[in-house]
């Protein structure tokens, strides 16, 4: 292995590379018996390697009384497994069961709010603050991030979303089999220790990110006012009640229902040999049985008959953000949405820029993005900040005359072909980090169906003609489809 | 759509394999790996005949070239009363149009061929960058040579970013984090140019002639040191460098002012700005060194133990154990140029604000009491030993860094020795250089939240001083 290494360093030093590979020569593609998907790419720039591994299952998958979950099942996966992070698990798990049994006794009696019996709480607070001091005396604290990053690990993390959860370190390419090893015994042995300490760090995270962040608070009123049925419409990180009422038993529930190799895509990106390393996966992962098939989403978000209009009175300067319900990713009229997000919201030409920040200087910025998911239909939406004394409602309205135009006035052919171009560039640009190209591959592979879809999306954006965007731009971009938020500044604040 | 990952997910529910678990599955505690010996990569400097030094690194992975100029420039130059001037140039270098071509033609030009020109000014360094398809180098960097040295600083684009500037600052106490962010940097660098800010007077009070000036002064190819990396062929790169950077005879030599270091007066303080919201935003420190001083890489393992990891003092307690904060950290920011800082930061529900003070605190108080343990020393040593080849992922983050080095004069074999100056550090350095620089005495502490809700009020940690977060925007005249 060490002489396969050399080798391969001083190979790269050596050859000059003819032609610049394009992605799909680039990837190799396996999938195990068990399901799981594998998606490698040797990269000899640097003797780094990044691994991506992504669950299908986000926070669209919850239901309404496990709202939060995904999330919070996300950082308790970092809390170790029944050999790891644990001196003695024999010892700890009866600590642990009682724990639980307290726990949610006492998450019952306070959800009775006004009728709950203080003393009762009182009580159960102590015995779980007792037994949980117990129990921490055989945990050994974070074992995961210190065994990564000792082994000079960064970029340790994980990420969920409303269409799936997605944890990546990146490693010294000679390391990659500690990876194997914590990440297969994560999946199969995961034990959620310390869970309502960690409750209580996600609730500080919720403060943090959107009770005490106004533009983001909208942001989270927004789309939940957007989505009545579908489940795109919960925050990912629960609200605070519902965080509150989460218990070990529903994180449990929820890892065993959708982590299984069958619902995993894993992206390995570096300085690797290809065949050793699905070798090494199969040895690791391959006894993994598979598990249950997770279902879909069902419920179909009803068409939207009407404008919503959503304030937010907060201790901050007018901001404002406009939705239009549309398809999901790739299907035929989501590739002209693309197509219309470039020219409205990318750089200095697009026309949002040029009309409302240079021409008519009613904004100081703005932006057009796709969320809250992609699996599943989701929101076109433009974001942007009035600059005084400009108005919430002067944005707005300055943003659907440019929307309206598109309806009527055929899109240029310079601008059509700047797309392109754009594209080229961006498909180059995208394979120049491990990282980067591990999330690309990861991402696309669970939304899209494949990770071909990078590969072919400019064919897609190719096809598009004017007409397609006049006739997308009428359907979507009515007052019927709209949902406009904005923040309003609380009286008395000058 | 939906059908297509049903069927793609279908495909996994086969037979379960009958693989054998006898294979040899490490153990992540005592698992033993391939030796991979890291050597550090280089750039090739080379000068031009202007003077200019280039740093140079081919890489032909990808059809790409990134191209940065960093210019010995920054906001410590500009005059107090005119806070603003320095970033703006920075600004209307790129969007004022330049060598006689307009902004909506250079933004159009560049924007066709997917290139990207940009500029910017910080504290202390100006940068101009370039990113461009192969292909287009040529025009690219043309432009880029324009925007760098001959901008044309139009009138209405210095209205237009002026205005921004003055939206920004409507909206500059917004956010929690960004008032105290802001708040803990003027505390600790007051009197110094690091510590001003920018206001709506000093906005309104730049002129067009200012940025012309300003950057006449400090954008000279005697000033600056180029990076650049990717497909490129080096010797029809240099003639064109040479051709568009022609030696210029300067009436005199380069004079960049003297700007004096921060005063380091120990003297803790208590601010507070008030906010209706749930959580409190706590950030608390004062200044701390620069990097020429010996114990930087005693330092470098202090702040990773302290507060600069997932497994640091101030996150295992504070997070992990108490369940207090979702993101809690120190940072002890080395000064290249001017004194660093130190600032410890966190949020946490109002309710437990006091206690959370009073913890930090005593976290930080207790790495001046006692040494380290062998476990934690033998942990930070090896996270930043085995994680340094990570500095080096990609051609432009490798001649980035060289030109860097160069630009803020750090000694040769800096990256050289690195590894092994960290390898030296011991436990009595870590204690040495925690009594040498941190004084949570002289900690200047800002919290912005709802003091009603405390646990217990701000004046237990001495006498306060209330932040005024209303705008004050001046009548226009």
């Amino acid at each position: 292995m060490k002489q396969l290494l050399t080798a391969v360093i001083i190979l790269t030093a050596l050859t000059t590379q003819l032609h610049a590979a394009t992605l799909e020569e680039k990837v190799v593609e396996h999938k195990m018996k068990n399901g799981m998907k594998l998606l490698l790419v040797e990269r000899h720039t640097s003797p780094t390697v990044s691994a991506w591994i992504r669950f299908r299952v986000g926070s669209v998958d919850e239901r309404s009384d496990e709202r939060g979950i995904a999330h919070l099942l996300e950082h308790m996966l970092f809390k170790g497994t029944t050999t790891l992070g644990t001196k003695d698990f024999a010892a700890e798990k009866p600590l642990l069961d009682k724990i639980e049994e307290i726990a949610q006794a006492l998450t019952v009696e306070k959800a009775r709010h006004d009728k709950a019996d203080v003393a009762k709480i009182t009580g159960l607070e102590k015995q779980l603050a007792s037994l949980e001091a117990d129990a921490s005396k055989y945990v050994i604290k974070d074992e995961f991030f210190e065994l990564y990053s000792k082994n000079g690990g960064t970029g340790y993390n994980a990420f969920t979303s409303r269409d799936g959860t997605t944890y990546l370190i990146s490693l010294p390419a000679n390391k990659l089999e500690l990876w194997a090893a914590i990440e297969s015994d994560r999946l199969q042995n995961a034990v959620l220790r310390e869970f309502y300490t960690e409750r209580s760090v996600v609730m500080e995270e919720r403060r943090r990110s959107y009770d005490a962040d106004p533009e983001s608070k909208l942001w989270e009123t927004f789309v939940a006012s957007s989505f009545l049925a579908h489940s795109y419409g919960q925050p990912t990180i629960g609200w605070m009640s519902d965080i509150e009422n989460l218990t070990r038993t529903k994180a449990e529930q929820f890892f065993h229902s959708y982590y299984a190799p069958n619902n995993a895509i894993v992206a390995i990106v570096g300085d690797i040999d290809t065949k050793a390393t699905i070798d090494m996966v199969e040895r690791y992962f391959g006894a993994i049985k598979p598990g249950k098939e997770p279902p879909p989403v069902t419920t179909i978000e009803p068409k939207q008959s009407g404008e919503r209009r959503i304030e937010l009175v907060a201790e901050a300067e007018p901001t404002v953000i406009m939705g239009f319900h549309k398809p999901a990713i790739a299907s035929p009229d989501d590739y002209v949405f693309d197509v219309i997000n470039m020219i409205l919201g990318s750089g200095r030409t697009s026309r949002f820029y040029k009309k409302l920040v240079i021409e008519k200087q009613v904004a100081s910025d703005i932006g057009a993005f796709d969320a809250p998911g992609h699996r599943y239909p989701s929101m076109f939406v433009i974001s942007a900040n009035p600059r005084s004394p400009h108005t919430a409602r002067e944005v707005e309205e300055a943003v659907q005359t440019e929307l309206d135009l598109l309806k009527t006035v055929p899109v240029a052919k310079r601008d059509l072909q700047r797309i392109l171009n754009k594209i080229e560039y961006e498909e180059a640009r995208r394979m120049g980090t491990n990282g980067g190209l591990a999330r690309n591959l990861t991402e696309y592979e669970a939304t899209a169906g494949s990770w071909l879809y990078m590969t072919e999306h400019k064919s897609h954006i190719a096809k598009i003609v004017p007409e397609d965007i006049m006739r997308v731009a009428a359907t979507y971009f009515t007052k019927e489809n709209r949902t406009v938020g904005f923040i309003t500044k609380k009286a008395g604040d000058k | 759509m939906r059908t297509l990952i049903i069927s793609l997910c279908m495909l996994g529910t086969l037979t379960t394999p009958s693989f054998s678990a006898e294979q040899s599955l490490a153990n992540p505690r005592t698992i033993k790996f391939p030796e991979l010996n890291f050597q550090i990569p280089k750039a090739e400097r080379v000068v031009l005949e202007c003077g200019m030094p280039v740093y140079l690194l081919r890489d032909t992975e990808l059809p790409i070239i990134n191209l940065t100029a960093m210019v010995r420039v920054g906001s410590v130059y500009e005059p107090a009363a005119k806070s603003g001037l320095a970033s703006m140039v920075g600004s209307v270098m790129r969007s004022g149009g330049a060598g006689g071509i307009a902004p909506e033609k250079m933004d159009d030009e560049l924007e066709f061929m997917a290139s990207a020109v940009e500029s910017a000014i910080g504290s202390d360094m100006g940068t101009v960058s370039l990113a461009t398809l192969k292909k287009n180098l040529g025009p690219t960097l043309q432009t880029f040579r324009d925007v760098l040295l001959l901008p044309d600083f139009k009138e209405k684009r210095l209205e237009i970013a002026r205005s921004q500037v003055v939206e920004a600052l409507r909206r500059q106490n917004d956010d929690p984090k960004e008032i105290a962010g802001r708040e803990v940097g003027r505390a600790i660098y007051a009197g110094h140019p690091l510590g001003d800010i920018t206001t709506f007077e000093s906005v309104s009070s730049i002129t067009r002639q200012d940025l012309v000036d300003f950057h006449q002064r400090y954008f000279r190819l005697d000033n600056m040191i180029l990076a650049v990396s990717g497909d490129f062929e080096q010797a029809a790169l240099i003639k064109e460098l040479n051709s568009i950077f022609k030696p210029v005879k300067y009436s005199s030599i380069i004079e960049l002012p003297q700007v004096a270091q921060p005063k380091q007066l120990f003297q803790g303080e208590v601010l507070y700005g008030k906010k209706d919201v749930n959580q409190t935003v706590i950030r608390m420190g004062h200044l701390g060194l620069t990097k020429e001083a010996p114990d930087i890489y005693a330092v470098r393992l202090l702040d990773y133990i302290l507060g600069g990891s997932f497994t640091s003092r101030l996150t295992m307690e504070i997070r992990t154990n108490q369940g207090l904060a979702y993101s809690v950290g120190s940072h002890f920011d080395i000064g290249r140029r001017f004194t660093g800082s130190f600032v410890a930061e966190t949020e946490t529900k109002a309710e437990s604000t006091a206690k959370t003070i009073n913890l930090m605190k005593k976290i930080i108080t207790e790495l001046t009491k006692e040494p380290v343990s062998d476990a934690e020393l033998s942990a930070a040593r090896e996270y930043m030993i085995n994680s340094f080849m990570f500095g080096f992922t990609s051609p432009s983050s490798i001649v980035n860094q060289r030109a860097r080095l160069e630009y803020y004069g750090y000694p040769d074999g800096y990256l050289e020795k690195y590894r092994d100056n960290i390898a030296k550090v011991t436990k009595k350095d870590i204690l040495s250089a925690a009594l040498k620089y941190l004084h949570t005495d002289a900690f200047k502490l800002v919290v912005i939240g709802d003091s009603t809700k405390f646990d217990q009020p701000l004046s237990t940690f001495g006498t306060v001083r209330e932040l005024d977060l209303k705008l004050n925007i001046p009548k226009p005249q």
